[in-house]
């Protein structure tokens, strides 16, 4: 960069190029984020063997304490996920592991229910924090990504040339003007929500980002800092909190004599008084039918802002007294708490859900934006220097295999999970492995093929296999309900844009021809 | 808390209309004149205090926590969707608080008549 830049040009350079290096993997983030908000809804689409039975959480608590109890009586742990509204049934799962597989019962009829092993919404949960990578880093690589976020929008604000005049301007007229003013519209307009979604998600990981605080003060020991941050927590429970109580259990789960568990029914009544009605996510048995039996409930997140996951209350299994309520936290573990649940979005029911999916959904279309105005620029600089074709070349090909070929894989993924058959052995694996296959081939697809052909015929494909999901329903397993028809729907709408989109492409390519060829024959 | 949403949802897009015909530019956009000073200022000052009544509606919807989020929330979408929908169909875009506040009011309306609180 020479000297006599102007600030602004400075700024434009770095927004370019911030934008574009981190732009690919941003937007595989936001995809995967926006997918996120209705993760269990598409985990429920991806297992149709799910139903529900409409059974409630007493009765649901009652028969899972009785079948543990035939099935599984000498296990240290039983974990109980009750029914709650967006995943209406019951399961169950013994030991430490919480990966550990989970069962899943009908108390109507009275048995298991075998469902198959699929990746479910919470793939592209994964996926959006640690992008399937080895954890950490995957969360180092996001977090990159987010930092490069923060500055290509404090940028974008400094070189944006009329903010408050084009306010409101779309001009769908011209390609260049129509793509800058929409990436305009969707940063100005979404711009508190673009700030608040990049800047909690880096707050979510602070122990990992900037570890330094946690290394000085507590010379690096996680819990001591926790355990300072919610000073509540062992007052109530008298000095015992649930990572002591482990290890000295190992020892004395042996020596405990057997004792009555209490009905586990008679816990949800009791939490709700501290969680509020309706909002007993599920239940945690230690040494069942021993007389140091422990059950700890689960609020379901989203009775506030605050995400409340990993707390719970602890109650003596035999005499059903309340031995730990849910810690009241500093005020600055607070505020990480409410950061963080900012970014989860599970407060506020449907039309916050909503909300948080649409909004983000513009974060996407403002990313897949930004990228292509770059491909608009690079092709003009190609055309006035004639060089640097190759480099053009890698950036459309990298577009097309990452917006849509991104798009492909996902709506690909929920083809997988019903056409691969249900007794696959690693039947999980093999979704997710589909799903890399088909992003791979993508890429693959948009390098061989023309640019805009290629635009073309993947957003098609996109688009024909989002609009044909509800006939996939139709002859693959049919279980329509409210919530899978529903899922069907939306995705049928966005089958619809996407193939808006690539019509609109094929025509403006079309164009493009013909003015092309209608130049060289001026030429000529 | 769905009529609290819906008048949210009005009241934020009445709102970011009020301020976008505030501006030269777009009111010429659906009336092909230019629009004298005052009138420029009452919409402006009126969407304004549409923008600034939505919040009560959001708190009413979500409570005094979440409500400010959502508020944002509603007043940058129905922005986004207003700017989508001038150039496409001015009129529409005029028109569609009308619509939704008849929506609105059959909401309130079925609402009251199961005996709910506003």
């Amino acid at each position: 960069m020479s000297g006599n830049r102007t600030f602004r040009q400075s700024m434009s350079w770095l927004h370019g190029w911030a934008g574009l290096l981190l732009g690919w993997l941003l937007f595989a983030i936001f995809l995967t984020g926006t997918l996120t908000v209705f993760d269990k809804e598409i985990s429920w689409w991806m297992q149709p063997e799910l139903r529900d039975t409409g059974v409630d959480q007493p009765t649901a608590a009652r028969f899972a304490q009785d079948w543990l109890a035939r099935e599984h009586g000498e296990a240290a742990v039983w974990s109980i996920g009750l029914p709650t509204e967006r995943s209406p049934v019951l399961k169950v799962s013994t030991g430490e592991d919480r990966r550990a597989e989970r069962l899943v019962l009908d108390p109507e009829s009275g048995a298991r229910v075998p469902v198959r092993d699929s990746v479910g919404g919470n793939f592209f949960f994964r996926f959006h924090y640690s992008l399937h990578l080895p954890r950490t880093l995957g969360i180092w690589l996001v977090g990159l990504a987010a930092m490069a976020m923060l500055v290509a929008l404090v940028s974008g604000i400094v070189i944006h040339r009329h903010l408050f005049r084009d306010f409101f301007a779309f001009r769908p007229v011209g390609s260049r003007r129509a793509w800058l003013d929409g990436h305009n519209a969707s940063a100005v307009l979404l711009l508190p929500f673009h700030l608040m979604i990049t800047y909690t998600g880096l707050v979510i990981f602070f122990l990992i980002y900037m570890p330094a605080a946690l290394d000085a003060l507590y010379g690096g020991d996680r819990m001591a800092m926790l355990r300072e941050a919610s000073p509540g927590a062992q007052a109530v429970a008298g000095g015992m909190d649930r990572g002591d109580q482990r290890s000295r259990d190992g020892a004395s789960a042996r020596e405990a004599p057997p004792a009555e568990l209490l009905p586990l029914e008679s816990f949800i009544v009791p939490a709700e008084a501290l969680f509020g009605s309706g909002m007993v996510a599920s239940l945690r048995v230690r040494h069942p039918g021993r007389a140091n039996a422990r059950v700890e409930a689960s609020p379901l997140l989203g009775s506030r802002i605050a995400l409340t996951k990993g707390e719970a209350a602890v109650f003596d299994g035999v005499s059903g007294k309340l031995l730990q309520a849910p810690a009241e936290k500093r005020p600055s573990a607070l505020t990480q708490r409410v950061m963080a649940g900012l970014h989860f979005a599970q407060f506020g029911g449907y039309p916050m859900r909503w909300l948080y999916f649409l909004c983000s959904a513009v974060s996407c279309a403002m990313i897949a934006t930004g990228l292509v105005l770059f491909v608009i620029r690079q092709r003009l600089k190609v055309a006035e220097a004639n060089a640097g074709q190759g480099f053009l070349r890698l950036v459309e090909t990298l577009n097309v295999g990452t917006l849509a070929g991104l798009m492909l894989g996902c709506v690909a993924l929920l083809w997988a999970a019903r056409l691969l058959p249900a007794d696959l052995a690693g039947r999980a694996g093999w979704e997710a492995r589909l799903f890399f296959a088909v992003w791979a081939l993508a890429f693959v697809h948009a390098w061989r093929r023309p640019p805009m052909a290629a635009w073309r015929e993947q957003l098609w494909a996109a688009a024909l296999l989002c609009m044909g999901l509800p006939l996939l329903e139709g002859f693959s397993a049919p279980s329509l309900d409210k919530t899978r028809l529903l899922l069907e729907l939306c995705v049928f709408l966005c089958g619809a844009v996407l193939g808006w989109v690539a019509w609109r492409v094929g025509k403006a390519s079309a164009a493009d021809g013909v003015s092309r060829s209608l130049e060289g024959a001026m030429r000529c | 808390m769905l009529t609290g949403f819906t008048a949210g949802l009005l009241l934020a897009y009445t709102g970011m209309l009020g301020l976008c015909l505030g501006l030269e530019r777009h009111y010429r956009q659906i009336w092909q004149q230019v629009p004298p000073a005052w009138l420029r200022r009452t919409l402006r000052a009126a969407g304004w205090l549409a923008l600034a009544l939505a919040f009560p509606a959001c708190i009413q919807a979500w409570g005094a926590a979440m409500g400010p989020v959502g508020w944002f929330g509603l007043v940058s979408l129905t922005g986004f969707a207003l700017v989508l929908l001038l150039p496409l169909a001015p009129r529409l875009a005029l028109w569609l608080p009308a619509a939704g506040g008849v929506l609105w009011v059959l909401l309130l309306g079925a609402g009251l008549w199961r005996g709910e609180p506003f």
